[in-house]
């Protein structure tokens, strides 16, 4: 009866695995309250429950639970947007001039003939295999497309993400130490001044400075190959940081300031502990959780403005596409980038939510 | 805030009355005293601001669109921020973009907090778990998607050109409203004010329509003054890639990818536009972050 049971609760393939392993148990049953001694995986046992009850009650399994919920109605925006479109999206394109047949051809290769739920299953199981549908401009499969553009998108990200960490954790912690000198002050109101500043100004701003008065680094372009497409990168990155850099060193201070009145810091300086290890272990690494979180938050601003800058820049990354795409209305390929562009995002919320934890035992995952 | 703490009756009025009521209680005039340096740099420069978008092209001899002169004249003493590159006068058009821009991001940022908040609101009376946990999804994929590049998706299928953008701002905005919504209205909901209110025996409508929306509201308009500094760059970054306002309009963004083609020569045609739009963002947040520093100061 227990074994009815059992399969009813936790499926087949536990219930098989367990017999085995221990034969013995199916037959008289395992009481609830005796765990039998060896059995850690057994779906018999009470412990098994209790630890899948507590694997699905974890944070991590929670947080990757609410994550696939996310990317799941990401799918279900991205699918809406063709659907919204007033009008007929293949009559916007083609014109008046249109004959039936392209018109038909066309909303076959939009996915948006037949019933909406047979659309929107189609849909699921496309994207499911990686499908994204054709470009309508250059008829070319949108995934490969994006694939094509993706490395200098990602070099730009990689670029700026380092200069953000080298630049932020110095400023952060010189923010926290010296905030009560003129160092403090004037950081605060170049901060302010920094954040408010639109990239495609400051973008601007710097090509004056560093590729027109002295040329360090290229107006527009870029060269691949991995040294080389640093000179284009560093200016482009630069800009992005502008925004990021003064915003994670000012939540970088903040978590410092808390962290210095802690019991712990205090120990730590009555008990002698000095130099890097003290900044590092007592003061820098519990201090880094919100900006990590902080940083996982802006991956949505850095790819969002990686849009505006590539533009700037004149960089051929998925940005650069992207408004590419809006301008000759190829939905296929701006569904694909948004809402491939809302799954990365997802993706480091997570892993940024991970690192977090990892970092400070005293913040827990909600 | 305990009853035997000093003045009783201050302190109980204290407890009773909500911060939206004793934001009215208020007056207008002791505003300005209350407000700390940040704050009022906010204020000085965006009172500055508009009185130049408002007195500026009304004061000109000179029409935004009108071709006063050769083009790419440097600064000088007749044209003080110089000629576009149609020969127009860029201070005109710098003043006048002023008030387009200002107006856009008002239109875009007072949508989204009605409906966010009305939205949050309701959500935040459910006690149902599933529409709970929905909801938390919904939002959180609504705000997962990088804003730029949804606001560039809805472009691309709503048509282009100022309505376009203001309907992507629209629909992309008011999650973040929801979510401070229904978070401050499940806090309130235990608030010693609206139990105060219950007792009262007022109906549940009265409740939620005169005693939790105006202080979720209070708490959604601090939110506000951020997201104006973030949609007014949006309208700027989208003019700027040619999807917003058009051309012979004059608007910062817009300027600003007109006169990227100078940057080499005539660096004057992207700085006036690109110094304005900043120093709006700038006396935005001013304000926003002197205002926060003052109401962490009194709860604090």
């Amino acid at each position: 009866m227990r074994s009815e049971r059992a399969t009813a609760r936790s499926g087949n393939r536990d219930l098989e695995r367990d017999q085995d392993r221990q034969p013995s148990q199916s037959g008289d049953g395992g009481h609830a309250n005796i765990p039998p001694p060896t059995s850690h995986f057994s779906s018999f046992s009470p412990r098994f429950y209790a630890g899948t009850l507590r694997l699905l009650r974890h944070p991590v399994t929670r947080r990757l639970a609410q994550a696939v919920l996310v990317a799941f109605l990401l799918m279900v925006f991205a699918f809406l947007l063709v659907r919204l479109i007033p009008g007929d999206p293949a009559m916007i394109l083609l014109g008046d001039v249109a004959t039936e047949e392209d018109l038909i051809a066309y909303r076959k290769l939009l996915g948006i003939d037949g019933p909406l739920h047979s659309q929107f299953g189609r849909y699921i199981s496309n994207v499911a295999r990686g499908d994204f549908g054709l470009s309508i401009r250059s008829r070319e499969p949108v995934l490969s497309i994006i694939g094509k553009r993706l490395p200098v998108s990602l070099w730009l990200t990689a670029t700026t993400i380092f200069m953000t960490v080298v630049l932020a954790l110095p400023l952060g912690v010189a923010a926290a130490l010296y905030r009560r000198t003129w160092f403090g002050h004037v950081f605060q109101i170049v901060a302010s001044v920094f954040v408010a500043t639109p990239v495609f100004f400051s973008g601007l701003l710097l090509i004056l400075l560093f590729a027109v008065q002295v040329s360090l680094a290229p107006i527009a372009g870029y060269y691949p190959g991995f040294p080389a497409n640093l000179y284009s990168l560093w200016l482009p990155a630069l800009t992005i940081n502008c925004v990021l850099v003064p915003v994670l060193a000012r939540i970088l201070q903040s978590s410092i300031i808390e962290t210095s009145s802690e019991e712990f810091v205090e120990a730590a300086i009555i008990r002698g502990t000095q130099g890097w290890r003290f900044y590092w272990r007592y003061l820098l690494r519990p201090s880094l959780a919100p900006t990590i979180a902080a940083l996982g938050y802006f991956a949505a601003t850095v790819v969002s403005y990686a849009v505006i800058i590539e533009i700037i820049f004149n960089l051929p990354g998925v940005g650069m596409t992207l408004v590419d795409a809006v301008r000759n209305r190829d939905y296929p390929l701006v569904q694909g980038i948004v809402f491939l562009s809302g799954l990365l995002v997802v993706g480091l919320t997570f892993t940024a939510d991970l690192v977090n934890g990892w970092l400070d035992p005293r913040a827990k995952m909600r | 805030m305990t009853i035997e703490s000093g003045a009783p009756s201050r302190s109980l009025r204290d407890t009773l009355v909500s911060p939206a009521g004793r934001l009215r209680l208020l007056g207008l005039g002791r505003i300005w005293q209350q407000l700390n340096a940040e704050a009022r740099w906010g204020v000085v420069i965006l009172a500055l601001i508009l009185l130049l978008s408002v007195f500026v092209p009304l004061l000109s001899p000179s029409d935004p669109y009108e071709f006063v002169d050769l083009p790419l004249q440097p600064p000088g003493a007749t044209y003080p921020f110089g000629t576009d590159h149609l020969g127009r006068d860029l201070l005109v058009r710098v003043f006048a973009a002023a008030r387009l821009d200002i107006l856009l991001a008002i239109l875009g940022v007072s949508v989204p907090i009605v409906i966010g908040t009305f939205i949050g609101t309701l959500a935040g009376t459910t006690r149902n778990r599933i529409a709970e946990t929905l909801w938390d999804g919904l939002v959180n994929a609504l705000t997962a998607f990088p804003e730029i590049i949804l606001v560039l998706g809805i472009v691309a299928m709503v048509e282009g050109g100022v309505r376009g953008l203001l309907i992507a701002i629209w629909i992309s905005r008011w999650a973040q409203y929801a979510r401070i919504a229904r978070a401050k209205s499940l806090a309130l909901r235990e608030a010693e004010f609206v139990q105060t209110a219950h007792v009262l025996g007022y109906s549940q409508l009265r409740i939620l329509v005169r005693h939790i929306m105006p202080n979720v509201f209070s708490e959604a308009l601090a939110y506000a003054l951020s997201d104006f500094i973030f949609i007014i760059v949006i309208i700027g970054g989208l003019s700027f890639l040619g999807l917003g306002v058009r051309p012979p309009t004059p608007e910062w963004g817009a300027m600003l990818a007109e006169g990227r083609l100078y940057l080499r020569t005539e660096p004057w045609l992207i700085l006036f536009p690109g110094f304005f739009l900043s120093l709006t963002a700038i006396g935005v947040a001013l304000l926003a972050r002197g205002l926060e520093q003052i109401s962490k100061g009194e709860e604090g």
